[in-house]
Formats: C-alpha cells, sequence, structure tokens
C-alpha cells in the first residue's frame, strides 16, 4: 500500500483524511459481534432510549477503530507504537466520519525518526467525536 | 453490596483469548477497514511480518471476548452498564499478535476518581492492562478509562 511519505512532512501538515460509509444499525450488531461488545445501548433502540441516550449510538471503539484506519493508512502497522483517543460526543446510525490528522512533532527516539500526529473524527455537521494522537518510527 | 470505590488496586481475574484468523477478518470488516494485512497472510509476510496481524483496536476484542465481557466487567466493578461510557483509550503497541497466539491479560483497576459535573457527580475508572502472548513477550499495554455517570 502507499504510506504517506512522513519523511517530506513537517509539524503542522496535515494527513490526508478517510471519509468513511455511513454508519449502519446493521454495523453496529456486526461491530458488537466482532468486537464481544454486547452492551444494549448499541444495539437496542428501546434500552437506549430508556437510558436517555434518545437511541443506540455508536460503540467509542467502532469510531477508534475508522481513525486507526486511517491512522494504518499513514503509516505502516509495524511503525505504530502507541494510539490514543478522548471520546467527546455520541456518533449515530447515519452519521458520516471523517478522519482527519495533523503532524504534531518530528524528531529522532533511539536513532530513529519519530513523528507524533494528531487526528479527529467529525461527522457530517461538523462535531467532534473523538479526538486522538499517534506515535510512529519513521523508516 | 460494596462500591466501585473500594476497587481501586485490584487486579481483575487473569483471562487468556486465543486469537483466531476468523475472529481478526470479522473484526477489521465490521469497521470497514479493508487492510490487506487483515486476511492475506501472504500479503503480510511480504509486507515484512510474521502473518496476518491483529488491527490496532483488537484488545477489545480480547478484552470483551477472553474476560469477563460488558457485562461481566460492570458486575465485576458493580457498576450499572446503562450509566456507563467510555471516555478514553490509548494502546502500546509492543509485538506482533498474529492468528494462533494465545494471549494472557492481566487488567488492573489502576485509579478510581469522582469528580462533580454539571450534571452531577461521575466516577472515572482507569483500567490497565498488559497483553502477553504464549512465548512470553508483551505484545500490547492498554489504558481504558470509563465513565459512569451519577454514581454512586
Amino acid at each position: 500500500m502507499g504510506y504517506v511519505n512522513l519523511m517530506g512532512l513537517e509539524p503542522g501538515d496535515e494527513l490526508p483524511p478517510l471519509e468513511k460509509e455511513p454508519v449502519t444499525e446493521v454495523q453496529l450488531v456486526r461491530y458488537a459481534g466482532a468486537s464481544g461488545d454486547f452492551n444494549p445501548i448499541h444495539t437496542v433502540d428501546a434500552v437506549a432510549k430508556k437510558a436517555g441516550l434518545g437511541g443506540v449510538i455508536a460503540h467509542g471503539m467502532l469510531v477508534m477503530g475508522f481513525a486507526a484506519q486511517a491512522v494504518t493508512r499513514w503509516v505502516p502497522n509495524k511503525n505504530l507504537k502507541k494510539l490514543s483517543a478522548r471520546f467527546l460526543s455520541m456518533t449515530r446510525p447515519g452519521d458520516v466520519i471523517t478522519i482527519a490528522g495533523k503532524v504534531l512533532t518530528k524528531g529522532f527516539q533511539d536513532g530513529k525518526g519519530f513523528i507524533t500526529a494528531g487526528f479527529w473524527a467529525r461527522d457530517q455537521k461538523g462535531e467532534i467525536k473523538l479526538e486522538g494522537r499517534f506515535e510512529a518510527i519513521i523508516d | 453490596m460494596g462500591s466501585v470505590l473500594d476497587k481501586e488496586g485490584l487486579e481483575l481475574p487473569e483471562y487468556t483469548f486465543t486469537v483466531e484468523k476468523g475472529k481478526i477478518r470479522e473484526f477489521a470488516a465490521a469497521i470497514g477497514d479493508d487492510n490487506p494485512l487483515y486476511r492475506d497472510g501472504e500479503y503480510a509476510k511480504r509486507e515484512g511480518y510474521k502473518d496476518i496481524i491483529a488491527p490496532p483496536t483488537f484488545g477489545i476484542a480480547i478484552d470483551m471476548w477472553g474476560g469477563p465481557g460488558f457485562l461481566g466487567l460492570c458486575r465485576w466493578l458493580e457498576l450499572d452498564p446503562l450509566r456507563l461510557l467510555h471516555g478514553e483509550q490509548e494502546f502500546e503497541y509492543l509485538g506482533e499478535i498474529n492468528p494462533g497466539d494465545q494471549i494472557r491479560a492481566r487488567v488492573r483497576v489502576a485509579k478510581v476518581t469522582q469528580k462533580e459535573g454539571k450534571s452531577g457527580t461521575f466516577t472515572l475508572v482507569r483500567l490497565e492492562t498488559e497483553y502477553t502472548n504464549q512465548r512470553q513477550e508483551k505484545v500490547l499495554k492498554s489504558i481504558n478509562v470509563l465513565v459512569a455517570r451519577d454514581y454512586p
């Protein structure tokens, strides 16, 4: 796959965004099964309403999974050292999530090139769902 | 009846999860991630990996399928699942996770904090997990911050 040439990037440079297909209720069911997280607020509308959420919401980890997909298009998996996210707002079926990122620092660690970058997930209305950071080695 | 506030410093019973090719493929497909590293072993080897690898957020499946599961975790922590949200998640990658690996997870309740928010008291539970494979290599660490609304 064609990864981003990190050597050519500087702090402040943007990473190519990844726009995902709209989140669907079926996707939440699939993710519940795949991840094993069967909290019913993600799959059963009546329970989510009872919990005061207005309807089912996506697993935060699904949206972090989208972010990880974007990050591993930017850098090879084996170069990824750390990935973190703070969950800021709820994602619902129909939301179209885009992951964008920006280089924060670039330097050397243990004799190898090393970058840190920030990323965020936003929906079609511009609401930020999560923000995070990653650290990766530059080959 | 105890409280989540008494759990700080405790460890969950250890659990082990055997990583399967199909679970990796299913996990990537649910996310809609078409990266061939998650389904094509020959491709992964050409790219310098031992085999198919687990995606970066796969630790959650190890926890949920290998461990007590979401509802079991809630029972153990004495938290109401309907009032629980995921606040933060961090993964540190120390090695590859491949099909056939037997991953042992040790989860510690690192910190339990109560805070006053706009809509009442909430409790932050910070879980720290270390994942070791069958060769005793540490492959992954994670930090998971759960947010419980209106506790106790």
